[in-house]
């Protein structure tokens, strides 16, 4: 703070030799007045300066990531290790009551088939009923098996298009949306100038609920920006007082929302990007946007 | 007359009668007591111990003696009541006996040569699919944390105002929830079923 104050102290000094030369000795009487006014004129000008000085447009722009709902297939190597895990974990473990009644009853078996067998001795153990074998009960589950058809987890194989939120449920996917950016329709994160009076994050906001025909709710992680694009208009835009624009990107999460297969949306996953964003844009958004 | 003088030795409020009565007795006709000084000590005569031996008299001491017996009788039952409370046992750390049964252990399996080698490699190259797993978040974060910094960087340049209503917490924010990626997807419109149950926990009480 102490190099400002500095500057503005030494400007209204200025002023008012420059005043004096100008006036003369006429106007020594109103000098401290000249002094004051000076010295508002200057913080005044110096003000005006400083907002006129940021030649950068803002825009707000919100990241809208929806989480995976299921969880992801398994890579080669990590079938192999799980299959290990479990055979592993089956050798170490004690046997269970399923595995000893099976034991149980092929001990019998052979009990039967053998010379010596006392089928008196053994009905008055069991008490003279027909007892299911586990082997038959075992038999049975894996027809019940054989029959029975699952759900598909990922109900879309590649079918459903991508503007809708349900594709691709194991990984997370971002909003895309075309917008109007000077003279091209581009595909962009949702953005929105800028007024003042509001927080970017305010402005985030806006982009995302004034989208047309979407009403996505979303929760937005904290007031800090995740990223920056900073571009330069073309020649022929530039003036002197906008050089170019900064876009400040928010992250959010989809909590619910619905939005119609007419609208230009787009949802994809981070490795797709690149087939819709321009190569500088991506490669900022890139590093925020996190496919863990 | 000698010998109820004798019994009147230790006195108590009663026998105050028999001094006015041997008073009046001895003042008789006269009415001056005119005997000699052996019957003046007499009067100061108390009264003797079997007077004491009366079974009224032992109002005081004995309630108080069993009321003292009573309370010890109390206190030492007091001490052995005062045992700590039992602790309620974990179930979790007892293993039920089913489980250390003999019969129910799994015969060592023998792995041959490969099967072995097989399984040591594959941990190897677990290991190493981790370990570039790991690496590749770090660097990620990494990045994303990198890109912030930038962000407020270009926003500080801008306005002062702007950065300090960025850096201000949300107090929104928390607590915040978010069901994570189960096995399946969930069915829309699912209406679970109201089920019955009996809970057969074990309540201890102290």
């Amino acid at each position: 703070m102490a190099a400002p104050c500095s500057r503005m102290a030494s400007r209204p000094i200025w002023q008012f030799i420059t005043n004096v030369r100008r006036t003369g000795l006429k106007h020594t009487g109103v000098r401290q007045i000249s002094l004051g006014s000076a010295c508002r004129a200057a913080t005044q000008t110096r003000s005006k300066t400083e907002s006129v000085a940021s030649p950068w447009k803002l825009y707000g722009a919100v990241c809208l990531q929806r989480l995976p709902v299921i969880s992801q297939e398994r890579n080669p190597i990590e079938d192999q290790f799980a299959e290990l895990m479990h055979q592993m974990e089956l050798e170490r473990s004690l046997l269970s009551d399923h595995e000893q009644r099976l034991l149980e009853d092929s001990e019998r078996m052979t009990r039967k088939q053998a010379d010596n067998y006392d089928s008196d001795e053994e009905e008055a153990d069991y008490g003279g009923q027909e007892t299911i074998t586990a082997q038959d009960q075992e038999d049975t589950w894996e027809q019940k098996l054989k029959h029975f058809q699952p759900a598909l987890r990922d109900r879309d194989v590649g079918g459903t298009p991508l503007g809708s939120v349900e594709r691709c449920l194991g990984d997370s996917l971002v909003l895309l949306v075309q917008q109007t950016v000077g003279k091209e329709t581009i595909w962009l994160l949702p953005q929105a100038q800028w007024e003042a009076g509001e927080t970017l994050r305010q402005t985030a906001e806006r982009g995302l609920s004034s989208l047309p025909e979407a009403d996505f709710k979303a929760t937005f992680l904290g007031n800090t920006p995740c990223g920056v694009y900073r571009y330069t208009f073309p020649k022929e835009v530039r003036t002197e007082r906008c050089v170019g624009a900064k876009v400040f990107f928010f992250k959010a999460f989809l909590s619910a929302g619905s939005a119609s297969q007419k609208e230009p949306f787009l949802w994809v996953k981070k490795t797709e990007l690149q087939g819709y964003l321009k190569p500088a844009y991506l490669e900022k958004v890139d590093r925020f946007i996190l496919n863990l | 007359m000698l010998s109820c003088l004798v019994y009147l030795r230790n006195s108590s409020p009663l026998p105050l009668i028999w001094y006015v009565v041997l008073h009046s007795f001895l003042m008789g006709v006269d009415g001056h007591v005119s005997q000699g000084p052996w019957f003046a000590s007499v009067l100061t005569l108390k009264t003797s111990a079997p007077l004491r031996a009366e079974p009224k008299k032992k109002k005081k001491v004995d309630p108080r003696r069993e009321q003292m017996v009573r309370e010890r009788l109390k206190k030492k039952l007091k001490k052995l009541e005062r045992v700590p409370p039992e602790l309620i046992p974990i179930e979790d750390f007892t293993t039920p006996a089913k489980y250390m049964d003999e019969t129910r252990v799994r015969g060592a399996a023998q792995l041959p040569f490969e099967e072995s080698e097989r399984r040591a490699l594959l941990l190897k190259e677990w290991s190493r699919y981790k370990q570039t797993q790991h690496r590749a978040e770090m660097e990620a974060v990494g990045l994303a944390v990198e890109a912030q910094r930038e962000a407020l960087e270009e926003l500080r340049l801008e306005s002062e105002e702007l950065y300090q209503a960025a850096l201000r917490p949300d107090p929104l924010l928390f607590p915040f929830n978010h069901q994570g990626p189960s096995y399946t997807p969930p069915k829309a419109q699912y209406e679970a079923p109201e089920g019955k149950y009996n809970n057969i926990t074990k309540v201890y009480t102290q």
